[in-house]
């Protein structure tokens, strides 16, 4: 095997793709930033590990996160897709629980989005499992010819089989895929129980459709990507950031692209959880924030929270995904007024083509990234990171204009309201992940990162009382660096339980061994040894009588159910207000998470640049008026500096806006941890 | 804290708390309905009953009901509400919906002063009465609906009344789920007031009060303006709760709409009495119809608050059906409601055409199915569903297929198959898309569904109350109806009629091998069905929502063996079902004709026969614009090529003597 000496991380946005490389042998930390080519993404890939300037042979760890999976279900240009299901149930994925998923209250004219698969190749074959598992009607002998006759003709290129109850025995399904892939070879087949096994058969249906929608267009990306990286001389093998926030390797995003949705946005995440984990911060926030929108998530001790029901568009996802909670309301959105006379933000974003007015590309129309100029937030003076100049003069301009319909005389007080508004809306993504998920987020640190994320961070922490914020190193390539840091991670569960009082430990702890020693097999194909390998327990549990659950840890040294019962007790008071003496809860899943353990950076910065890190002052709006304020170089501020609000940081590829009463400390890791002088 | 961007702030802060109730409902209720269903709604109002935040992910049934409720406790209990105190309530004839749907009120002080109120109202699944769940079809007496609650202190400065809280429970099936259910609500009061401190304290209660005060006023003069823009005048329509409940006797709904000057009036003078059947509402139903379409129709994104409903004044009878008073049972709420949303959707469409759209199911379609688990322990089972239908077409497009309607709460309305067979002796055999049941148009309206349960256990009982079961959701512009709810019994492979009344059934018995059959609407049409794309014909054919043979029979589309238009074909199909159409010239009568509640038109014997029917069949009369009036027939006098019709069917239609209008058969499932 050869010498490890580069990892690689790659992240590709809408705008950018960006890349943050390690090496190994010195500890550093190389960055570069191209644009993205829309509907080709691999080639923003290979240009960006081109612009590192690196030995391409030499890298041999390589992690990529992309959106393929999220755009083509958004532009449905997935794969034409037919559907194999129970007698009697072709309709399931288009009525579902008859709900229209979308919004579409007091809209006379909503229209909930077609399935994925259209009516006409949605078949049924003679088969039924019940709900206890037993085989009412089995598939073997039948003769699935004419099915394929029709989906050929029908130019279908993906299958998903998607039969009642297989979450309980997929006996049935298992058997209608095999002799789907016997007649119809090369044809990508998924089933829904292998796909996701939970019970729902609407989840699990457009779980599985979406799987098999995707599945070309997916496989037809990476095998384009793997050759260019080939010709590129990069032969390091190639890996998948998964929405569960860990690593997967080609085959695995290939089989399962359900499992790739958030394989953008969760890099920021898992490179918060670096920075937060060696910083000795167990709880935080992520903060996200871009041009056009901003992703939040919670991590609470060091593990960032998961959602297991998830929806795109009107499809229901039933994988683990990182809870990221995204707002459309970013830089670039516009600020406009409502016809009550009120400012409004977003969603409609100027983009990065025109952009905001102070980019002097021909917008006019007033952003939140011109309110901030406005507020002296930005500077105007030096270039930002692609050598963009603003334009205050232009920034003006539209908040004139937007003052003069709105009736206001006094654009500074104008911008701060569309910047509080901003930030109203921040927050309240903030209490999404948390307030409503049972946190107070008073007890976590706010990670801000991406473009915007610094200048904003501390006002979302103001409005929320939180005290502490963390701004990495490299903000805009946080996402990169966070997939250097994933594990490989395989998720899996089983609809697997009863009443806490009355089910034996012991048969827990057999499931449980049952789903480690699956998840380990798993592993140690991807080429893990046994000794890389971890495994997390847990139980979805509830009061008998419940729907919803709430997950509690479980662990083989535990003996008995009594410390889960006890865990699920005390969420459910923190959550809900309230906890049920009277009642017995019950376990309803089992879930193991299996994680490969790999060699991550260790990140240790130093300041690139000597000198001064002090650059000028000049006056910055803050709390209802102009304060002198000092602006700082981050590239030469030392390990250990200390220094107090109001101040504002230049670096690469973000501005930190510090308000008054913050105190900053520069980190090892190159973060800035910033604590609030007036909260306890 | 004060200057631009603080209203709006507190604005988003208020909605945000609100949210923060719905998530803590969702997650930690107890009844299918509500955490399935999500049948409930959250709300924060000010210290005098005025709304102040609302979610748009409410159930616009509560939206005014709920502020009735409140102003209907604060009556009570003026000068008397304390810190710690918690009020229920759940009569209908003080602002309730049906029984069900259970109010608490959380009142919450600041520095002393009652500011604000928090209020949660969640359908619970049984609340005693006749049969499980509660509600049915053929009851009699509200006493048979289960338990009614006028305003009550449940809470007296933070001491619970135990005694009032056993008496709840003991007299409601399932007690451990209702105790869950109230733990819920009181959590979440709870947690409400948490969150409003806090704002008082951030913004000062002066501060937060008077933006509140600011908020509602600008609300009200975006709407003032909103009406402003529409043409003035009155407009008119009537429609039918099907039955009483015990006989085929129809209630009959009026209203007179009159759009003045940045404000608008709804009538519904003239309205039915009330009925000792399901099929009555309080008096908070009329306004909650009158403004959820005023809100669909004018503003449907905006926050919503008490403002936006300032310049609307309903008048509703009291003694009528759609304003009842005690005994009359209310379990019918979501039916007269519903009809009363369309009365208004065809009043506002005529004054802005661009929003005409053909009509909704108009039926919660509650159906139960409860019997012992046969798990031995003497637990019972119950099955609640209230499916989903077919959506009205409107101009552009076509109404979506069983999916909630726009007034209507986003809720599952059926559980899931995987559910409901591993948690009751029940299977379910089929689930599907109820072909051809669409609404004809050029935009028509979507289809319902067929879903078939059977029974494995011994026995069960089946209570259902839905209307539209004979009289169909019609269409607008020209458009054709929909096909009806339907509820059946198939036993040996025979249809059973559960009920002599379709659609109301009250503990029918069920037997072992049994089927249930849930067949709910197709959506309304919009436009004529001969306008409609020959291309979207043969798509819906090729996606099997309607036959060859529908697309020949009420599109006039003729399709090639592949399935593509025939246009030669086609062009001549549709000139020869125009032909047989029954077209006749509007003339004035003295007076209008009717029979009880139902409006009669006595056609021509030459046309009758045309149409192929005879005395006291359902017909409609369209001139193309609008909605259709609906009628029955007396077949007799008249000459040969003239309907006429008295003073307010010309009303109705929007017509003038001389006009020319179309008369069409009204069946229950189109051909």
């Amino acid at each position: 095997m050869k010498k490890e000496r580069f990892l690689i991380g790659i992240d590709v946005g809408g705008t950018f793709t960006d890349v943050m490389c390690y090496e190994l042998a010195t500890n550093r930390l190389l960055t570069a930033k191209v644009p993205s080519l829309p509907g080709a993404q691999w080639r923003g890939v290979v240009e960006a590990i081109g612009a590192l300037g690196i030995d391409k042979g030499a890298v041999t760890g390589f992690v990529h996160g992309t959106t393929i999976a999220t755009n083509s279900l958004l532009e449905r240009k997935g794969a034409k897709t037919g559907v194999v299901t129970t007698e009697g149930f072709r309709d399931v994925l288009e009525i579902g629980g008859t709900r229209r998923l979308i919004g579409g209250l007091f809209d006379i004219k909503f229209q909930r989005p077609p399935p994925l698969a259209s009516r006409e190749v949605r078949l049924e074959a003679p088969e039924r499992i019940a709900a206890d598992g037993s085989v009412l009607k089995a598939i073997d002998g039948f003769d699935f010819g004419p099915l394929v006759e029709h989906f050929r003709k029908n130019d279908v290129k993906a299958i998903a089989v998607c039969f009642l109850n297989a979450y309980v025995n997929d006996a049935n399904e298992r058997a209608a895929g095999a002799a789907l892939r016997k007649l119809m070879p090369g044809t990508p087949i998924s089933e829904s129980a292998a796909v996701t096994r939970e019970r729902g058969e609407f989840e699990r249906f457009s779980t599985c459709v979406i799987n098999s929608y995707l599945t070309p267009t997916m496989a037809a990306y990476l095998d384009t990507l793997t050759a260019a990286l080939e010709t590129a001389g990069v032969t390091a093998p190639v890996n998948i950031m998964g929405s569960n926030g860990g690593a997967m390797t080609l085959d695995n995003a290939r089989g399962y692209v359900v499992n790739t949705f958030l394989s953008g946005p969760v890099g920021g995440v898992t490179g918060s959880v670096g920075i937060c984990r060696l910083a000795g911060i167990d709880d935080c926030i992520t903060f996200d924030m871009g041009g056009t929108s901003t992703d939040v998530a919670l991590v609470h001790d060091l593990k960032p929270r998961i959602s297991h029901s998830n929806q795109i568009e009107a499809h229901p996802l039933k994988v683990p995904q990182l809870d990221i909670h995204t707002i459309g309301a970013g830089g670039g959105s516009i600020v406009w007024m409502q016809p009550d006379g009120t400012l409004e933000i977003g969603p409609q974003s100027a983009g990065a083509v025109p952009g905001p007015a102070c980019y002097q590309r021909g917008g006019t129309q007033p952003t939140i990234s011109d309110a901030n100029l406005i507020l002296g937030r930005l500077p105007t003076e030096r270039s930002l990171s692609g050598g963009l100049v603003l334009s205050k003069p232009l920034a003006e301009k539209a908040f004139q204009d937007l003052a003069k319909k709105i009736g206001a005389d006094d654009i500074v007080r104008l911008a701060d309201g569309a910047l509080r508004i901003a930030v109203a809306k921040m927050a309240g993504a903030v209490r999404e992940v948390s307030v409503h998920r049972g946190f107070d987020p008073r007890d976590f640190a706010l990670v801000g990162f991406g473009g915007a994320g610094p200048m904003h961070a501390f006002n979302v922490a103001e409005e929320l009382a939180i005290g502490r914020v963390v701004i990495p190193r490299f903000p805009g390539h946080l996402s990169a660096l966070g997939q250097l840091l994933s594990d490989h991670r395989h998720d899996s569960v089983r609809a697997w339980g009863g009443r806490v009082g009355e089910i034996d430990p012991a048969a827990v702890a057999r499931q449980f061994g049952e789903m480690q020693k699956q998840g380990e097999a798993r592993l140690t194909a991807d080429g893990f040894t046994r000794d890389g390998i971890q495994h997390q327990f847990s139980a979805d549990v509830r009061y008998v009588g419940q729907s919803f659950t709430l997950a509690a840890p479980w662990q083989a040294s535990d003996g008995s159910l009594q410390p889960l019962k006890e865990a699920f007790i005390r969420r459910h008071e923190e959550t809900f207000g309230y906890a049920d003496p009277h009642n017995d809860a019950e376990i309803v899943n089992l879930r193991v998470v299996s994680l490969g353990i790999v060699r991550k950076p260790i990140l240790n910065f130093a300041p690139e640049e000597s000198g001064d890190p002090l650059i000028e002052h000049h006056k910055v709006y803050f709390e209802g008026g102009w304060v002198e304020c000092p602006i700082y170089n981050r590239a030469r501020m030392a390990v250990g500096l200390e220094l107090f609000g109001p101040m504002v940081i230049e670096e690469s590829g973000g501005t930190s806006v510090v308000p008054p009463s913050w105190r900053i400390k520069v980190h090892p890791s190159g973060a800035l941890i910033c604590e609030h002088e007036g909260y306890e | 804290m004060s200057g631009i961007g603080t209203l709006e702030l507190i604005r988003e802060s208020l909605v945000a708390v609100v949210n923060e109730m719905r998530a803590n409902i969702v997650h930690s209720s107890y009844s299918s309905i509500i955490y399935e269903g999500r049948d409930f709604s959250c709300g924060l109002l000010a210290a005098d009953g005025r709304q102040v935040a609302q979610s748009l992910d409410d159930n616009p049934l509560h939206i005014f009901a709920v502020p009735y409720s409140i102003r209907e406790i604060i009556k009570v209990f003026k000068g008397d509400i304390h810190d710690g105190d918690i009020f229920f309530h759940n009569c209908p004839y003080t602002g309730g919906t049906h029984l069900n749907d259970v109010l608490m009120l959380h009142p919450i002080f600041f520095e002393g002063e009652l500011v604000m109120f928090a209020g949660t109202r969640c359908h619970w699944g049984d609340v005693g009465g006749m049969t499980p769940g509660s509600l049915s079809g053929r009851v009699r007496e509200i006493y048979q609906e289960g338990l009614r609650v006028v305003p009550t202190r449940i809470c007296d400065r933070g001491k619970m009344n135990q005694a009032f809280l056993d008496l709840l429970f003991n007299n409601m099936r399932v007690p451990a789920e209702r105790r869950g259910d109230f733990n819920t609500m009181l959590g979440t009061g709870r947690k409400a007031e948490e969150h409003v401190l806090r704002l008082f304290k951030r913004f000062g209660g002066r501060g937060l009060l008077t933006s509140i005060d600011d908020m509602i006023r600008r609300s009200a003069e975006v709407m003032r303006g909103h009406i402003r823009r529409l043409p003035r005048g009155v407009y008119q329509a009537e429609g039918y709760v099907e039955s009483d409940g015990h006989t085929a006797v129809p209630l009959v709904a009026r209203l007179k709409l009159t759009i003045g000057d940045g404000e608008i009036i709804a009538d519904f003078t003239g309205s039915s009495p009330q009925t000792a059947g399901p099929t009555n509402v309080g008096p908070a139903m009329a306004l909650t119809a009158v403004g959820s379409i005023v809100k669909s129709f004018l503003d449907p994104k905006t926050p919503l608050n008490h403002g936006s409903f300032e310049p609307l004044t309903v008048i509703a009878p009291e003694g009528s059906f759609v304003n009842a008073r005690s005994p009359a049972p209310c379990g019918g709420m979501v039916e007269v409601k519903a009809l009363l949303d369309m009365l208004m959707a065809h009043c506002l469409g005529r004054a802005m055409p661009e929003m005409m759209v053909g009509e909704l199911k108009q039926s919660a379609n509650h159906v139960y199915l409860a019997g012992p688990t046969g798990r031995g322990n003497g637990n019972i089972f119950i099955l609640y569903e209230y499916p989903g239908a077919g959506t009205g077409g409107w101009p552009g497009g076509d109404g979506n297929n069983a999916t909630r309607g726009y007034t209507e709460g986003d809720f599952n309305s059926t559980l899931a198959v995987e559910i409901v067979e591993s948690q009751m002796p029940l299977r379910v055999e089929q689930y599907r898309l109820r072909e051809g049941s669409c609404g004809d148009g050029e935009y028509r309206g979507g289809l319902g569904v067929l879903r078939d349960v059977r029974l494995l256990g011994e026995s069960a009982t089946l209570s259902v109350l839905a209307d539209k079961n004979v009289i169909p959701p019609g269409g607008t512009q020209g458009g054709r109806s929909g096909g009806t709810n339907r509820f059946i019994v198939v036993r040996d492979g025979e249809i059973v009629e559960p009920s002599p009344i379709p659609g109301k059934v009250s503990g029918f018995q069920v037997r072992q091998g049994d089927i249930l059959r849930m067949q709910s609407s197709g959506g309304g049409g919009y436009g004529d069905s001969l306008d409609r794309d020959p291309n979207w014909v043969a798509r819906d054919a090729k996606l099997g929502y309607i036959s060859r043979e529908q697309a020949r029979a009420r599109f006039g589309v003729v399709l090639r063996a592949d399935g593509a238009v025939d246009e030669g074909a086609t062009r001549t199909a549709r000139e020869r079902l125009r032909e047989l159409r029954v077209r006749l010239t509007l003339q004035l009568a003295n007076e209008d004709r009717f029979d009880g509640p139902r409006r009669q038109f006595f056609l021509p014997a030459a046309a009758a026969k045309r149409l192929n029917v005879k005395d006291g069949d359902f017909i409609e009369v369209t001139t193309g614009k609008g909605a259709a009036v609906r009628g029955w027939t007396k077949v007799g006098d008249g000459a040969d090529e003239t309907l006429s019709v008295g003073p307010s069917s010309l009303q109705l239609l929007a017509a003038t003597p001389g006009d020319r209008v179309e008369i069409r058969t009204v069946p229950r499932e189109p051909a």
